[in-house]
């Protein structure tokens, strides 16, 4: 019991450590693809959004 | 005089408008269509395999509005992919029910001897349990990708399917890391026990034990469960690579990769959700004293000598088993 529940704190450390981290060092599309001439806009809450 | 001048007008009014039907007639016989010698989709396609334009973003990859690869893949998905994991996962059920009803689970035939044998470390136990938590979260997560929009969508409306779709994506993106983790460690901690060998074809010659009552010799794993660990490791590998093409958008490869990607991972992945109702089955339902392996670490030593019969032989040469020559625990009278 003691190894199963190692291995889900485990696996839920490393999960929100990696999201963590690629929010961290990843731009939004919405950001990333806006220049001078175009300002695309923010798609909101939604399953491309920023969440 | 004055009803004489009406009479003209509506003579002339009724010349007039004869005069403009009669003029129209030639205007739309004549009437042309100006974009019908402009190019077709289809010779757009023919020609230059796909239809692009310009766009004003930097990223000029957004300027490809079809390509015809584009559209086998959505086939694929829609169609193709939901028959192969119907067919595979349903068809995997089937068998393991009807395999249970006709052949019940797989008892321990000498009953328990009172004596117990380590089967797995805690640490094996929790890179176990650790990929085997994540695979199934990825794979009840991927299955939504594929199958929810038919299936739960109708059952649970579109608010509810958005909201549970979205942290299902999150789930599945961030627990193939821990799971890949899992994967490399499982390639690690077991390939020296999983190469195959003579035995292992004796061992599938004699129905492994589980058709039939027999109880054919085996090492620390036997041909099923090697079988199940390469499944793991090829199929887990192909899977996260794949995965991560995906998850990381035009880092390795274009859409056309993308979409090949993309038909590897589903494949594999339904096909290695089967494979593991197989192996969970096994494990828990279909044989009697194999759950313990996994559970607390240890097995009975009778059970070991019926189904891994060399390897408890090996454990006793290096004393890590109790010796056959040991009496066995009487219960207190």
């Amino acid at each position: 019991m003691k190894a199963f529940l190692a291995a889900l704190l485990f696996a839920a450390i490393v999960a929100i450590g990696v999201s963590l981290l690629l929010n961290a060092i990843q731009t939004p599309s919405y950001v990333a693809f806006t220049t001078e001439g175009v300002r695309v806009g923010d798609p909101g809450h939604n399953l491309v959004g920023p969440g | 005089m004055a009803s004489f001048a009406r009479l003209i007008r509506v003579a002339l009014g009724a010349c007039a408008f004869l005069l403009v039907i009669a003029a129209s007639a030639p205007c739309n016989a004549q009437q042309v269509n100006p974009t019908a010698s402009s190019v077709k989709e289809q010779q757009l396609l023919q020609e230059l395999n796909r239809i692009q334009g310009r766009v004003s973003i930097p990223d000029q990859r957004s300027g490809v509005l079809e390509q015809p690869a584009g559209r086998d893949w959505r086939e694929f998905r829609n169609v193709t992919l939901r028959w192969i994991g119907g067919i595979a996962i349903l068809g995997m059920l089937a068998v393991l029910v009807i395999f249970y009803l006709t052949r019940g689970m797989v008892r321990l035939e000498s009953g328990r001897s009172g004596r117990t044998i380590v089967r797995f470390t805690a640490f094996e136990r929790f890179v176990h349990w650790m990929t085997a938590t994540c695979f199934i979260v990825l794979a009840i997560s991927g299955l939504n990708i594929t199958f929810g929009r038919p299936l739960l969508l109708p059952l649970i409306g579109f608010e509810a399917f958005s909201e549970w779709s979205q942290w299902a994506k999150y789930a599945h993106n961030y627990l193939s890391f821990p799971f890949t983790i899992g994967v490399v460690l499982i390639f690690l901690m077991w390939i020296a026990g999983n190469i195959p060998n003579k035995v292992d074809v004796e061992w599938l010659k004699r129905g492994g034990g589980i058709v039939g009552h027999d109880h054919p010799p085996a090492y620390r794993f036997n041909a099923g469960q090697k079988a199940i660990y390469w499944i793991v490791v090829l199929g887990g590998g192909a899977v996260a690579v794949t995965g991560y093409e995906l998850m990381f958008p035009f880092y390795l490869s274009g859409i056309e990769g993308m979409q090949l990607a993309q038909v590897v991972h589903s494949i594999v992945a339904v096909l290695f959700i089967a494979a593991m109702l197989a192996h969970i089955y096994i494990g828990t339902l279909g044989m009697e004293g194999a759950f313990e392996a996994m559970g607390t670490g240890e097995v009975d030593l009778n059970w070991a000598r019926e189904h891994h019969s060399l390897w408890v032989e090996e454990e006793q040469a290096k004393g890590h088993a109790p010796s056959a020559s040991v009496p066995r625990a009487t219960p207190a009278e």
